[in-house]
């Protein structure tokens, strides 16, 4: 036996990867006239993935301290060999991966792969979402600059008016009264060890069930298939799909290397917490159909603080619409669907609209 | 006289009160005395005495109404007589004898030494050069003597912030009078003076900025001795902060062997009580000029003023652009910093240069302009240098997109390699 | 066909190679540690020994804002803020004076910083300076 196979035959005995593998070439998927959305799963990931590696090449020279974290990002950009590509690379991304798990997120709901038994999928995927909301919320003010710390400010204020729970939460979240050198140590935390143990657990349950269940197919394909007899086409996972997959992440990755290269991120001024807020503060433009939604609402709706209404309403959206897989059950008429349908496109709209309004002209 | 003298040191060695209390101490009461209970149950004027008492720094120093007046502080209640004893030194001043009144502790070195040993003992020998001693001589009553501006009886140390003579309130004190056109036209004095200063940058960074050190009416006049300075001394009274500018002036003097005192120094550029932020028009032949105002194009100097102005000008536009060239590349992701620092040596320069103007020196001046010019364009190559690293970035970019494209197009023709032409999504 | 798809293998297999290089040996790179390991904000290295002579001082960036060094004729090493606490311009030793000087309006520093004559209302910051192993080590107190 060659020295590769006597290498490959003790691991064999030891790990038996060949399971594995078999598992693997099994692996088929639908091809059909949706079937491009499958790839947004694997650029989640990959995507995921890069803000792993850069987020730990970046740790190795951020300082999470209010003194310090904002010369070290400079420390970073300028002095540290490459170190404006891997940061800029870890902003974008950051930035891309929201946006993309929006749309996974959208497609899957659209063409309704969250049906029995992919439940849990749906679930896990949810939590997945905010879990990337809160790494993106929690990652924007560790360069302590002006815009992240009024920014959070404002955020943690939104948070703290939850009824009942705001005032703990928002302690919670700002290690204090006030957003402090203390709330960033705390973010800091959060950003690179919670979220990130937490995320590991839910990917990785999400990702099984992926594997357990295979690619869901649309229900419009399967009632054509069933009405010409022919099922759809499938295409292995090893080579075929991967392959796909590859090319849509060096599409992603040169698109990362050309923004850091064309639009690196800035730096921004230094907090200074005793200075007043600027003009034009918002958050992140993943929260911005929030931010605007919440300034639209009238300051008293029936007696109550129309932006406390806002914010339950929302809380009251996220939870129906995690809860969807069991709303659009088998039981449900077509009737049923159709609204659903509606609603989803209506909440697309919805957001993409005042994203838009968020960024216009002399809107701040 | 002796016997008030006595009264006093009796009291001074009791000791009544440490010599080095600090003037705004929380007041004490005053000492115990027949004036002071006579007078606080009297009505109207014959109260103020007493009524600001515990304020006075003489009071506070254990000093009372005798020391001062004289008469008799241990007479019975009620009886005028005794206690308004002239026999006793009881007396009254007159305005103009104030000074002398005054003086009589004041002037007295020894006697001043216990109450504290840096005591200036000089104030009358002073007063009596100052235009308002001279006048006095003459019996004058209208001038200022020393009540006018310690006040009379709640008199407050100088270091008292509430002082009246307090540094930020003797511009105040002085346009009492000096503000008062009816006062002033007897003597021919405008009474613009003190609103002119008001306007000053002095009086803004006294008053705006709460710097002490910014000067007011003494610091220039004198405080007992005041006097405008005489014609040579401008450049003397100015030069007492602004020591470089002074010094330049002087030496000008000397080395073109000029008088410039008809061109009364330092306000012909900067005006006396109404200064205001000297601008960088003030060099050159432009129309704020202060050159100008003696020279005319004919003039030798005047081509000086412009190519000086030229140089400044110069300097400072290509210092804007090489700031301007740093902080882009900053913002681009480049290390400028210690490049900038570096370029912070130019305002030192430009700063040096304003300084310079007061050398009226061609040369030297167009010689510190070279020098700062070099700093500026040390900046400038390496805003440049940053530049160039910014395109090397982008070139690097350009190279693994290259890769990437062929990564890419390898990936796309093993797929259809592999599966035929077949199109597949 | 075998030639085209060895052609194809090879090619597919070399740029992405190349592709990984590209992407690992900036990671490599910035593992390496930069000449300075850490931002300079708290702790800089403002001259070697023997640089400065007795009686000299030197200007140099500390914090993105100027400072000084001084080496006094009995050999000992001080740094201040060079910029001056009156209307921030930056100030100069003065060797024959042993003191610090400001020349837009004659502010006098002693050694330590402490304003001691014209209108400076307040000290020059006084730094922390060590020499180890050469350098001279100034970092804020």
């Amino acid at each position: 036996m060659s020295a590769l196979g006597k290498a490959r035959s003790w691991l064999e005995e030891r790990i038996g990867l060949s399971a594995l593998v078999a598992l693997a070439r099994e692996k088929r998927v639908p091809v059909h006239r949706h079937s491009l959305w499958y790839y947004l799963g694997g650029m989640t990931l990959f995507l995921f993935g890069i803000q792993v590696v850069t987020g730990i090449l970046l740790l190795l020279y951020y300082r999470p301290s209010s003194g310090e974290a904002f010369e070290s990002v400079q420390f970073v950009m300028a002095r540290v060999p490459f170190g404006w590509l891997i940061r800029s690379i870890h902003s974008w991304s950051a930035n891309l991966l929201v946006f993309v798990v929006f749309v996974h997120m959208f497609s899957v709901f659209f063409l309704r792969a969250y049906r029995k038994p992919r439940e849990l999928t749906w679930l896990s995927g949810m939590l997945l979402l905010f879990l990337m909301l809160a790494f993106g919320f929690s990652g924007y003010l560790l360069p302590w600059n002006t815009l992240a710390f009024f920014a959070t400010q404002v955020g943690t204020e939104v948070a703290g008016r939850v009824p009942v729970v705001g005032g703990f939460a928002l302690r919670l979240l700002r290690g204090g009264d006030q957003v402090t050198g203390g709330t960033l140590t705390r973010f800091y935390g959060f950003h690179v060890a919670v979220l990130p143990a937490m995320t590991t657990l839910l990917l990785g349950a999400h990702l099984l069930l992926v594997q357990r269940h295979g690619m869901s197919v649309p229900p419009s394909v399967e009632a054509e298939a069933q009405r010409t007899g022919k099922p759809p086409r499938d295409l292995p996972f090893l080579p075929g799909f991967l392959l796909r997959d590859a090319v849509g992440w060096c599409v992603a990755l040169g698109t990362l290397a050309a923004l850091a290269a064309f639009l690196p991120w800035e730096l921004g001024i230094k907090a200074d917490p005793f200075a007043p807020a600027p003009a034009g503060i918002r958050p992140e433009w993943y929260f911005c159909w929030m931010f605007e939604t919440l300034k639209l609402l009238p300051g008293r709706v029936l007696g109550v603080d129309g932006e406390l209404i806002g914010i339950l309403a929302f809380g009251l959206g996220a939870l129906v619409w995690t809860l969807i897989p069991f709303l659009d059950g088998e039981k449900g008429g077509e009737r049923l669907r159709r609204a659903l349908v509606l609603a989803g496109l209506l909440a697309l709209a919805y957001m993409a609209a005042m994203t838009v309004v968020a960024y216009l002209p002399g809107r701040h | 006289m002796r016997t008030c003298f006595g009264a006093l040191a009796l009291l001074a060695w009791a000791g009544v009160a440490p010599a080095a209390e600090p003037p705004h101490a929380k007041a004490s009461p005053a000492p115990k005395s027949s004036c002071i209970e006579c007078h606080s149950q009297l009505d109207g004027e014959a109260a103020e005495p007493v009524k600001h008492a515990a304020d006075d720094v003489h009071f506070q120093q254990g000093l009372s109404c005798h020391d001062c007046h004289g008469g008799n502080p241990d007479s019975e209640p009620d009886d005028v007589v005794a206690a308004h004893d002239e026999k006793k030194g009881w007396n009254r001043p007159t305005r103009l004898t104030i000074p002398l009144f005054c003086a009589k502790c004041h002037a007295d070195a020894a006697f001043m030494k216990r109450f504290d040993p840096m005591a200036r003992v000089d104030q009358l020998a002073e007063y009596r050069t100052s235009m308002h001693g001279r006048r006095n001589a003459t019996g004058d009553a209208k001038v200022a003597v020393c009540i006018d501006c310690h006040g009379v009886h709640g008199i407050k140390a100088v270091k008292d912030p509430s002082a009246p003579v307090h540094h930020t309130h003797v511009a105040e004190t002085c346009g009492r009078c000096h503000a008062n056109a009816e006062l002033m036209r007897p003597y021919g004095l405008p009474a613009t003076e003190p609103a002119a200063y008001k306007s000053s940058v002095h009086a803004r960074a006294l008053y705006e900025k709460g710097d002490l050190a910014a000067p007011t009416c003494n610091n220039c006049h004198g405080s007992h001795g005041a006097a405008p300075p005489g014609l040579q001394s401008v450049v003397q009274v100015c030069g007492s902060c602004h020591g470089r500018e002074a010094t330049l002036f002087r030496e000008v003097e000397k080395k073109k062997g000029l008088n410039l005192a008809p061109c009364i120094q330092c306000m012909v550029c900067h005006d006396n009580h109404a200064v205001q932020a000297p601008t960088d028009e003030m060099i050159g032949v432009g129309p704020k000029s202060t050159c100008t105002t003696c020279h005319g194009p004919s003039d030798p100097p005047y081509r000086s003023a412009e190519l000086m102005a030229a140089s400044l000008e110069r300097l400072k536009v290509r210092h804007a652009e090489a700031s301007d060239l740093l902080a882009r590349a900053g913002r681009a992701g480049i290390e400028v910093g210690a490049d900038q620092v570096a370029l912070q040596k130019a305002s030192d320069q430009i700063v040096e240069l304003r300084v310079l103007a007061h050398s009226f020196d061609r040369e030297r001046y167009l010689a510190a302009a070279g020098a700062g010019l070099a700093t500026v364009e040390v900046g400038v190559a390496a805003g440049e240098r940053a530049f160039r690293e910014l395109r090397q970035r982008r070139l690097g970019l350009a190279v693994s997109l290259v890769v990437i494209a062929a990564v890419i197009a390898g990936l796309l023709f093993k797929i259809r390699d592999m599966e035929g032409p077949r199109p597949e999504p | 066909m075998a030639t085209r798809r060895g052609f194809l293998n090879w090619f597919l297999g070399t740029s992405a190679g190349a592709m990984c290089a590209a992407v690992v040996y900036p990671m490599l790179r910035y593992l390496v540690p930069p000449q300075l390991p850490e931002a300079e904000t708290t702790r800089t290295v403002a001259a070697r020994e023997g640089e400065l002579k007795l009686g000299e001082a030197r200007v140099f960036p500390f914090g993105g804002r100027p400072a000084l060094l001084i080496r006094t004729a009995e050999g000992e090493y001080r740094a201040v803020s060079a910029t001056c606490t009156h209307l921030n311009c930056t100030v100069q030793y003065r060797g024959d004076l042993k003191t610090i000087w400001c020349a837009c309006h004659n502010g006098m520093y002693d050694l330590t910083g402490r304003n001691v004559g014209g209108p400076p209302p307040r000290p020059l910051e006084s730094y922390k300076v060590d020499v180890t192993r050469g350098d001279i080590v100034v970092s804020k107190a």
